[in-house]
C-alpha cells in the first residue's frame, strides 16, 4: 500500500505549487492529474500579472509570450481608457504559454521531490473511521487507492475532492463566466497591449480579451455570465465580435477552447485532512476572472503549512486553518472587495460605462490620487456622482478596515 | 411522461466543465472526456444547457 503525507489532486499552477513548497518542506507529495499532459488544454485567456517575477516560482523564460505595455479598456460605445503598465501591470504584465506555464510549475514540483502520475483520476476519498485517509483512483481501467494524511483539492472550478469532503463547491449561475476562446495567427494589430472590450450587448455580464501573443498570434475571448448566457451565446457573440473586428477578422484560427471561471466568493477552504486551493478554492479575481496569482500566493501557503503539519504530525482542521488565515492576509480582503464592484457593475448600464469611459479617457492615472478622480470623473458627467455612490462608499469601508 | 432532461451532444461538448460546476444536484460528470448527465438525477432546472458555451446540451424526453 503507497502512503503519502499529502496526495494533491490536480496538477494545474496551483496544485503544483503546493507540490513543490510542500515537498521543499520535507513531506512526501504525490501530484495526480488526470489528463495525460500536463498544461493540456489551456483552460485561461494566459495574462498574468508582472508580480509573478519578485516570485521566483517560474525559470527561463520559454513559457513568455509577450510583455505588455498596458491595458486598454473599451467601452459599450468604444470610447478608449487606456491603463499604463504601471496600472494595469498588477493584473495584466505578460501573456503566457499557459502549457508550458504548468508545465515549468510541474517541473519545479518534482524537481523538489514532489512525485508525479498521469492519467490517473481520483474518484473518490478513503474515509477510515470517517477521517479522510487517501485518495481512491483510477489509471488505466485499474482501480486502487492510494493512502494519505492530507488531500488537497486542487481540482478547478468543477471541484469533486472538496464535495466529496462535504463542502459545497457548486457555483451559481449568477457567479459563473462561461468562456469560449480561440487562438488566432496572421493577425495585423498591434501587440503591445492587452484589450478588454465590455458592453452589455458584446459581452452580457462579462467582456471580450484580446491578447497578443507576439508575431500575429493573438488570444481571442469572450466570458459571459452563466445566468445572462443562453445555449451557445458565447461562441455566437464571440463569432460576431471577431467579423467587425478590423485586425482579428482576418485571423485564421489554430485553437478552439470553452471554460467556465467562477466570480464567486472564496468557499471554506480547510476541513480534517483537506486543503482545497486555486479555482477549486474559488479564489480567481470576480472582476478580472484572473486566478493565475492566487493559486501560485494560495499553493505556496499551502505548501508550507502542510510541511508544518508534517513536522507537528497534526492534520486536523485546526492546525490546517492556518492556511486559511495566512490567504485571507494576503488575497482575501481584495477578493471579497472585488466580488462586490462586479456587483455595482453588474447594475450599471451601458450609458453609465460610456460615462465613465469618457471621464476617464483623457485622465492622467499617473498623477493619480482619489481627489482628482472623482474631480475627473464628476466634472464631465455630474450624474456619475449617483451612480458611483456605491464605490465610493466600499472605498471608505475599506480605509477604515486599514 | 416525466420531464425533459438534460442531454449532453458528445460531438459538440469542447469538456470545459461548466456545466458541471453550476449543476446543483451533482447529475453532469466529465465521461471519456465529455460531459454526461446522469438522468434519473436531473431535476431538469436547465441551468447547464444556458450555461454551456457552444450550446452543446439541449432538453430531451
Amino acid at each position: 500500500m503507497m502512503k503519502y503525507d499529502a496526495i494533491i489532486v490536480g496538477a494545474g499552477p496551483a496544485g503544483s505549487v503546493t507540490a513543490r513548497f510542500a515537498a521543499e518542506s520535507g513531506a512526501k507529495v504525490l501530484l495526480i492529474d488526470r489528463r495525460p499532459e500536463i498544461g493540456i488544454p489551456v483552460l485561461c485567456g494566459e495574462g498574468i500579472s508582472q508580480r509573478v517575477d519578485k516570485w521566483n516560482m517560474l525559470e527561463g523564460s520559454d513559457w513568455i509570450a509577450n510583455k505588455m505595455d498596458g491595458a486598454k479598456i473599451y467601452s459599450p460605445d468604444d470610447t478608449m481608457v487606456t491603463l499604463s503598465k504601471e496600472m494595469a501591470g498588477n493584473e495584466t504584465g505578460y501573456v503566457v504559454y499557459r502549457d508550458r506555464f504548468d508545465k515549468e510549475l510541474a517541473r519545479q514540483a518534482g524537481k523538489a521531490g514532489a512525485e508525479l502520475l498521469l492519467k490517473t483520476e481520483a474518484v473518490d476519498l478513503i474515509k477510515k473511521k470517517d477521517k479522510i485517509a487517501g485518495v481512491k483512483v483510477n489509471q488505466f481501467g485499474e482501480s486502487f487507492e492510494i493512502e494519505s494524511d492530507v488531500v488537497v483539492a486542487c481540482d478547478g472550478v468543477e471541484s469533486k475532492v472538496g464535495k466529496w469532503a462535504g463542502i459545497n463547491t457548486t457555483v451559481k449561475p449568477v457567479d459563473l463566466e462561461t468562456c469560449f476562446q480561440y487562438t488566432l495567427e496572421n493577425v495585423n494589430w498591434p501587440e503591445d497591449y492587452a484589450e478588454f472590450y465590455l458592453g452589455k450587448k458584446r459581452a452580457p455580464g462579462g467582456y471580450v480579451w484580446v491578447f497578443p501573443k507576439g508575431n500575429g498570434e493573438f488570444n481571442v475571448g469572450i466570458g459571459v455570465l452563466a445566468s445572462l448566457s443562453s445555449p451557445g451565446k458565447p461562441k455566437a457573440l464571440l463569432d460576431q465580435f471577431i467579423d467587425n473586428h478590423p485586425g482579428l477578422k482576418k485571423g485564421s484560427p489554430v485553437r478552439m477552447l470553452t471554460g467556465a471561471v467562477s466570480v464567486a466568493k472564496p468557499v471554506e477552504t480547510v476541513r480534517d485532512n483537506v486543503l482545497l486551493v486555486g479555482d477549486a478554492a474559488r479564489h480567481a479575481d470576480s472582476i478580472t476572472g484572473g486566478g493565475l496569482t492566487t493559486s501560485l500566493e494560495g499553493g505556496k501557503i499551502a505548501g508550507e503549512v502542510i510541511g508544518d503539519a508534517v513536522e507537528q504530525q497534526t492534520f486536523d482542521k485546526e492546525f490546517l486553518e492556518s492556511y486559511e488565515k495566512r490567504w485571507k492576509q494576503v488575497f482575501g480582503q481584495k477578493l471579497l472587495r472585488n466580488y462586490v464592484v462586479k456587483e455595482i457593475m453588474l447594475d450599471m448600464d451601458d450609458k453609465t460605462l460610456n460615462m465613465l469611459a469618457d471621464s476617464l479617457k483623457d485622465y492622467k492615472f499617473e498623477e493619480f490620487s482619489t481627489l482628482s478622480l472623482v474631480k475627473a470623473l464628476v466634472l464631465k458627467h455630474p450624474t456619475l456622482l449617483m451612480k458611483l455612490k456605491p464605490l465610493m462608499k466600499l472605498s471608505e469601508k475599506s480605509k477604515e478596515n486599514k | 411522461m416525466g420531464k425533459p432532461k438534460a442531454v449532453v451532444n458528445v460531438h459538440d461538448c469542447l469538456s470545459c466543465g461548466g456545466c458541471v460546476s453550476v449543476c446543483p444536484v451533482d447529475a453532469i460528470i466529465m465521461k471519456n472526456k465529455v460531459a454526461f448527465v446522469h438522468s434519473e438525477k436531473c431535476t431538469s432546472c436547465e441551468l447547464c444547457v444556458n450555461t454551456c458555451p457552444v450550446g452543446a446540451i439541449s432538453m430531451e424526453d
